[in-house]
């Protein structure tokens, strides 16, 4: 960059930008919030069974939906830097396989529970070697894998998958409550918080939203991309594993297929909460509160008397409401136009593949 | 680089590039190619552990069992050379598969009204998804992920909880009896689309374009081609075909009720199948012969799991490790690419 510097590159339209995309993503969370609140004031208003819950119950409602949030918490980081990981669900199944069926062999709880999440870290470590590692396309290698661990969780599992787990492990992992709020809860706001500050005050997580934004100038900045990515899908894994262990003690069984029908709502969340599904925008703060806003949606509905159907169709018409939304949000704020179509079509496949360095 | 001043590429060995060794190098590393060998290959294999294996039945039902999963296929081939990924192709295939089984079951629809039918239901949703991604620029991937659910729950309605068990003859001959000996009829409509998919992507402007777009839409742009035109396009065309696919579906398997295409993962078998067959997901290369090739491979592979005694359980992780395969294969410094590309030591002391 030589010669004189365009108007673009001036201090005082750098800075007036960054507020501008800082401010879009307070107001999105806001907005957010917003829904959340009027979300849960029109069930109460309409909904007679959702209103005679009461405030602890509307919390415990939040079990039936957090091991999404934990889900999307992990595929959050993947999808900042960039990436995508598609075989979350499966690896929530297989972790919840491994657990029960080390338990049945007569491990204690607690340690297979260990061991199950440490099988989860090793398969996020198998999809971050093959990205990282062989240069390949992250969409393609999960999809992949995600089929992989699949079948091999219906082979662990067998016929009859364990079930009747001891009740200090339900409690905690399942349904216990502590006063009024679900373990679950306290849990799941605990790695929330954990994380968000991972990615928003530390340098590796501001590196790893660098990698998704520009990963020329990451690698330039000397972060070390392949590493970072690495770390990013081990977590994925490893929260992905974590989800599959409360999903089992909530149930009380453990099931083969039962992470099958958690991918698809934990990607909604995390594009819902105004994660840049290319990379390099959003916040975790906005994770969690979509993860409340589409969990009580879906709840609200199943209460309301609707089938689990509609209620995944609505999940799919929320998606595309929230993405026409923050279009027309980026349109307005002057993202140019041209901008976004490069942007989209640059990248129409996916991420870009991890370029040698 | 003395490669400019004659056609020979700069990574092939001088005074070489003519001879026969280096033609039957060349067509090693056109995919197709490579699968029609792997597929002589399986089948050689499993025909040495399990006679029956190559008896004309069974390749007559490899070959009509690929078939659906083909024309889906070729329509998803479309939507890849554009650069983008249609994932919502199993419930359309399953919309078509219900929305033309009821009224053949209970008022015994004409077939070729039937196909009129599909092609209508398929074009409809297809249009769904085209607004979508060209029109509105939400990101393909999560775009046709929405429509995923959206037409899942659709499927679900129409069908009403029931099932079609019963189909018309003139639908069961059509997707269960051969031509010739080993020849089912299906295959020859897989055949024509496959070749009517080849010619349109080849020969047509429209087809050309869609090449030009997935290599750089930028690009495309600028050289006058109307980039969201030709986006909407490509998932209308795969929208259409996957509908097409759930009449063959139908008239091969005989039943359809609401989990008809996503219980045979018809999403992860056209994308497989692309990919295997040579197409990749940066866009602008590959092309419909490969992908049918993919869905042949397939059906092969997975009826030599079969016959080899495997769990069906592990049928999924069979189609995925293949995909990883293909994937492989396909990028920089694959071991692959280098066995073909290297073929001669080179000469001490020639730089290249």
């Amino acid at each position: 960059m030589s010669g004189t510097p365009s108007l673009a590159q001036s201090p005082v339209v750098r800075r007036v930008r960054a507020q501008t995309a800082g401010r879009q993503e307070t107001i999105w969370v806001a907005a957010l919030v917003v829904l959340l609140i009027g979300l849960l004031a029109y069930f109460c208003l309409v909904v007679p069974d959702f209103r005679e819950l009461g405030v602890s119950g509307v919390l415990a409602l939040s079990e039936q939906f957090l091991f999404t949030g934990l889900i999307a918490l992990g595929e959050a980081l993947v999808i900042l830097a960039g990436e995508i990981d598609l075989s979350t669900g499966a690896m929530s199944s297989l972790s919840g396989i491994v657990m029960a069926g080390l338990w049945q062999h007569g491990l204690n709880i607690w340690l297979a529970t260990a061991l199950a999440l440490l099988v989860a870290a090793l398969g996020g470590a198998l999809n971050g070697l093959l990205i990282t590692r062989l240069n390949l396309n992250s969409l393609l290698v999960t999809l992949a894998t995600q089929f992989i661990f699949g079948s091999v969780a219906t082979a662990v599992g067998g016929n009859t998958p364990p079930y009747n787990f001891p009740s200090s492990f339900v409690s905690l992992a399942g349904t216990g409550t502590i006063g009024p709020i679900p373990d679950q809860l306290v849990i799941f706001v605990v790695v929330a918080v954990a994380v968000s500050l991972l990615v928003a005050r530390t340098r590796y997580g501001r590196g790893l939203v660098l990698i998704g934004y520009n990963r020329a100038a990451a690698r330039y900045t000397g972060i070390n991309v392949q590493r970072t990515l690495f770390s990013a899908f081990v977590s994925c894994g490893l929260l992905a594993g974590a989800a599959g262990i409360f999903v089992s003690g909530f149930y009380n069984a453990a099931r083969d297929d039962i992470g099958d029908s958690l991918l698809l709502p934990a990607i909604t969340v995390v594009v819902l909460g105004g994660v840049d599904i290319f990379g390099g925008k959003g916040r975790l703060s906005g994770v969690v509160i979509a993860t409340f806003l589409l969990g009580f949606l879906t709840q609200g509905l199943l209460i309301e008397g609707k089938s689990s159907l509609t209620a995944s169709m609505v999940t799919g018409i929320v998606l595309v409401l929230g993405l026409i939304l923050k279009i027309a949000l980026d349109r307005r704020a002057g993202v140019h136009l041209k901008e976004l179509l490069a942007r989209r079509f640059a990248s129409a496949q996916g991420p870009p593949a991890v370029s040698d360095a | 680089m003395t490669a400019l001043s004659s056609p020979v590429r700069a990574d092939e060995p001088m005074g070489t590039s003519r001879s026969f060794a280096s033609t039957a190098l060349n067509l090693l590393r056109q995919r197709e190619v490579q699968l029609v060998l792997a597929i002589l290959a399986v089948g050689a294999l499993s025909a040495a552990l399990h006679p029956d294996f190559l008896a004309s039945s069974n390749i007559s039902f490899i070959l009509a069992d690929s078939v659906s999963t083909m024309i889906v296929a070729v329509g998803q081939t479309v939507v890849v050379i554009g650069r983008g990924i249609d994932l919502s192709v199993s419930p359309i295939l399953g919309i078509a598969a219900i929305g033309v089984g009821f009224p053949a079951q209970d008022h015994n629809l004409n077939i070729f009204l039937a196909l009129l039918f599909v092609l209508l239901i398929g074009t409809a949703l297809g249009i769904g998804n085209g607004v979508l991604v060209s029109i509105i620029g939400i990101p393909p991937i999560i775009a046709t992920l929405a429509m995923l659910t959206i037409y899942g729950g659709l499927q679900f309605i129409f069908s009403g909880g029931e099932e079609v068990v019963n189909i018309p003859n003139g639908y069961g001959n059509i997707g269960n009896s051969n031509l010739l000996p080993g020849v089912p009829w299906v295959i020859i409509i897989g055949a024509a689309v496959v070749a009517i998919a080849y010619l349109f992507l080849t020969r047509t402007i429209t087809g050309r374009s869609i090449h030009a777009v997935g290599n750089n839409a930028d690009a495309a742009f600028r050289a006058g081609i109307p980039v969201r035109r030709i986006l909407f396009t490509t998932y209308v065309i795969s929208g259409c075909l996957a509908g097409l696919g759930g009449l063959i579906y139908l008239c091969h398997v005989g039943s359809a009720d609401s989990t008809t295409g996503s219980d045979t993962n018809v999403n992860l078998m056209s994308i497989a199948a692309t990919l295997i067959g040579g197409t990749t997901l940066l866009g602008g290369r590959g092309g419909p012969v490969g992908s049918a090739l993919g869905a042949v491979f397939l059906s092969e592979a997975l009826q030599a799991m079969i016959a080899s005694r495997i769990p069906v359980i592990w049928e999924p992780a069979g189609v995925g490790v293949l995909i990883l395969i293909a994937v492989v294969a396909e990028g920089k410094g694959s071991p692959v690419r280098q066995l073909f590309r290297q073929p001669f030591r080179q000469p001490s002391g020639v730089p290249r």
